[in-house]
């Protein structure tokens, strides 16, 4: 069958068709080994998770295909525990020695070194589990990679993250759209590089209500408080006073912390849509349709789904995560099957460990 | 070619995108072959992989080109399927054992790997050389920065009690830390400080005798090792939350033993004492002030961290009255001139450095 696909905009390009039934039986048994062997199964229950998530995924009308393993998750996580984790233990000790000794400055910029390496691998990190995805995710046999290792990445992330927040965090837009594009600009699936243009304008207006509704619920803050406790007074004199003060300043506390993760997530979606419509593949182009109230119902039933389940919930969170994801993602343009051809980046034999010892998400 | 070997099959080469729709069919002799109209191959069927279950179907791949995938339906004939790779699910050890019997193994190889690591402090401990330990002291805490405080009169005064209390041809070594706590502490490596603070408040040099003998008798007993281990142990199961600089110090500080190697170090220090004739009351009266003070509770604040995880005050100051044999006539274990000196060291060393970290 030789050819191309229309990607029709009319029916979602990404369809999931899992159920957490089938779920269910792949992570209970994940969680049991899991603990049996003291977490170490956990690489092994990472690979059997995305293998069932990626197979119950379609696109256009091939299913995806995870073909990366458990075994090749573990080595990584060793090969960052010998690289990493042995030199940091090392140079800690000697920070700390140092200090006993009296040589509190010098003791203290080698603890300070530590962090920052720690920052530089954090953005290396970001880079190589994205591309660690993308090499081992198959669509019609064909995968995705890069051939960056991301260490130039990482050294930006590290300039544009710190410049992000110099000018009173004004920048972290602008940090966050430029280091997505820079990360996405870097990756291919199968002949093709992906491009990504997110422009910080389009959300900075969100991000402005996020910075300035501190100042604002301040103001509310005051006036809801005076409110409560002229409300208190008219019921029932300085007695009712004091108690409408408290009234009052429960609904602060409230509205502070659930308005400010409300606006919070406002922005991210607003974010996320951004730099997902701003990013293109050959001739695809992608979108993600998640509002707001979208997440805020992911996040909502996320935090339920673990509380009232004692925590097992827990397990599902993957599940939701990446049906949400394919839900709300969008693509439409042309794929020419025959020019598609396999991709020649070259393939690390290890896994994202670098990310797993960060504990982070890829994308 | 017989039906039974034969199924309708998809594939994708690998090179590109296209997919092929055809029949897969096995020669008798372990071969494979899949036709379709505009592709062919052939490959030994020891070549071929399994892949992953989709609904209705399941992937094959094969070794020698990683790169190519077979989907075939699930209905297969039967002698077909018999020469198709076996599918795998949890691993390949899981796979093989069964999920409940691996659970099982699992569970008992990791009782006994936590239950090694719990108690490897304990056994460990007391078999690592002492010039292990001393050289593990030293690149802890080396000279402790010119902290410790030295005049000739109180560095005699100190070796005299010293020699007292531990009466071992090697002697550990033992300081008086220019730090105003009320507290002293037994390093790696055989180092026994005694904070001014404590100094300052003891009444008596036999406090102090007392004192001393605890912590000789915690690095005489190997417990400092032990603990060593212990929070070595404790950090790799918290690997990296412990990252903090100045607080691994104080870590190191109030470093906890047990309460079983404080009443060895205890019994140490009576033994010790009754040995060179030192009247156990003065460490009695101070475990009594200490209890007055700060209350016989057995979670004392952190602040007076050596006596933290002891047993309560009250009950120490007991066992130490407890010890006082009858009728005895004590000789003071300092002349009060030795005492003064003790006191006095801190204040008259001219280069002693002050404990602060920042």
């Amino acid at each position: 069958m030789h050819g191309s696909h229309d990607v029709d905009e009319t029916d979602s390009a990404f369809v999931f068709e899992g159920n957490w039934r089938e779920f269910a039986k792949i992570a209970f048994p994940n969680l049991l080994l899991t603990i049996v062997t003291l977490g170490i199964y956990r690489f092994w229950a990472t690979a059997r998770e995305r293998r069932y998530l990626w197979s119950r995924t379609k696109f256009v009308d091939e299913h995806l295909e995870w073909a990366g393993t458990g075994m090749e998750l573990f080595l990584g996580f060793i090969i960052v525990l010998v690289l990493f984790g042995v030199p940091y233990f090392g140079l800690t000790f000697i920070a700390q020695s140092l200090i006993v000794r009296g040589y509190e400055a010098v003791g203290a910029g080698l603890g300070f070194l530590a962090i920052l390496s720690i920052f530089y691998l954090g953005g290396v990190a970001r880079f190589r589990a994205l591309r660690y995805r993308l090499s081992r995710s198959r669509w019609r046999g064909i995968r995705g990679g890069s051939n960056d290792g991301g260490f130039v990445f990482g050294l930006s992330y590290m300039w544009k993250t710190v410049v992000g927040w110099i000018p009173l965090g004004l920048l972290v837009p602008w940090s966050m759209t430029s280091l997505w594009n820079e990360r996405w600009n870097k990756m291919s699936f199968g002949p093709y590089q992906f491009e990504a243009d997110a422009h910080s304008g389009n959300v900075f207006a969100r991000f402005l209500l996020f910075y300035l509704a501190p100042v604002v619920m301040f103001v509310g803050m005051l006036i809801m408080g005076g409110m409560g406790m002229l409300a208190g007074y008219g019921f029932g004199g300085e007695d009712g006073m004091a108690i409408g003060g408290l009234v009052g300043l429960i609904g602060i506390v409230l509205f502070f912390y659930l308005g400010l993760g409300l606006i919070a997530v406002a922005f991210y979606a607003k974010f996320y849509r951004e730099a997902v419509g701003s990013t293109r593949w050959h001739d695809l182009h992608f979108s993600f349709e998640a509002s707001t109230m979208d997440w805020v119902k992911l996040l909502i039933v996320d935090a339920l789904l673990v509380v009232f389940t004692f925590g097992i919930g827990f397990i599902f969170l993957s599940y939701r995560h990446w049906k949400f994801f394919m839900t709300h993602l969008e693509a439409g343009g042309e794929i020419l099957l025959d020019e598609l051809t396999q991709s020649q980046t070259a393939t690390a034999k290890h896994g994202e460990g670098l990310l797993d010892a960060f504990d982070m998400g890829a994308i | 070619m017989d039906e039974a070997f034969r199924v309708a099959a998809e594939w994708y080469d690998g090179t590109n995108a296209v997919r092929h729709s055809g029949n897969l069919s096995w020669d008798g002799s372990g071969r494979f072959s899949l036709v379709a109209p505009a592709s062919q191959m052939e490959f030994e069927a020891a070549d071929l992989r399994f892949g992953e279950t989709r609904p209705g179907k399941t992937v094959y791949r094969r070794k020698s080109v990683p790169d190519f995938r077979l989907i075939l339906p699930d209905d297969i004939p039967p002698g077909l399927a018999a020469q198709l790779p076996a599918k795998s699910d949890y691993g390949a050890w899981v796979d093989r054992m069964g999920l409940g019997k691996a659970a099982g193994i699992f569970a008992v190889v990791s009782a006994a790997a936590v239950a090694l690591f719990m108690t490897a402090p304990d056994w460990l401990g007391p078999r690592i050389p002492t010039s292990w330990e001393r050289n593990i002291g030293e690149a802890m805490v080396g000279d402790f920065g010119g902290r410790i405080c030295h005049t000739p009169a109180g560095d005699a005064a100190l070796a005299k009690l010293l020699a007292k209390v531990d009466p071992a041809e090697e002697k550990v070594r033992a300081g008086v830390a220019n730090m105003d706590m009320v507290n002293a502490v037994a390093l790696p490596g055989g180092q026994v400080l005694l904070f001014d603070g404590l100094v300052q408040q003891a009444e008596s040099p036999e406090e102090l005798a007392g004192v001393l003998g605890h912590e000789v008798g915690h690095v005489r007993e190997r417990h400092v090792m032990t603990a060593l281990l212990r929070q070595f142990g404790l950090s790799i199961l918290l690997a990296g939350a412990d990252s903090g600089v100045s607080n691994s110090v104080f870590g190191l500080a109030s470093m906890g033993y047990s309460r079983d190697a404080e009443r060895e170090a205890d019994e140490y220090a009576r033994a010790r004492m009754a040995q060179s004739e030192i009247s156990p009351l003065g460490a009695a009266g101070f475990f009594e002030r200490m209890a007055k003070e700060h209350g016989d509770t057995e979670n004392s604040p952190a602040l007076v961290g050596w006596l933290a995880s002891h047993p309560s005050s009250g009950e120490r100051a007991k066992a130490y009255r407890d010890a006082v044999r009858k009728g005895a006539n004590y000789p003071p274990v300092l002349t009060a001139q030795e005492f003064e000196a003790l006191k006095s060291m801190c204040r008259e060393d001219p280069d002693v450095e002050e404990f602060d970290f920042f």
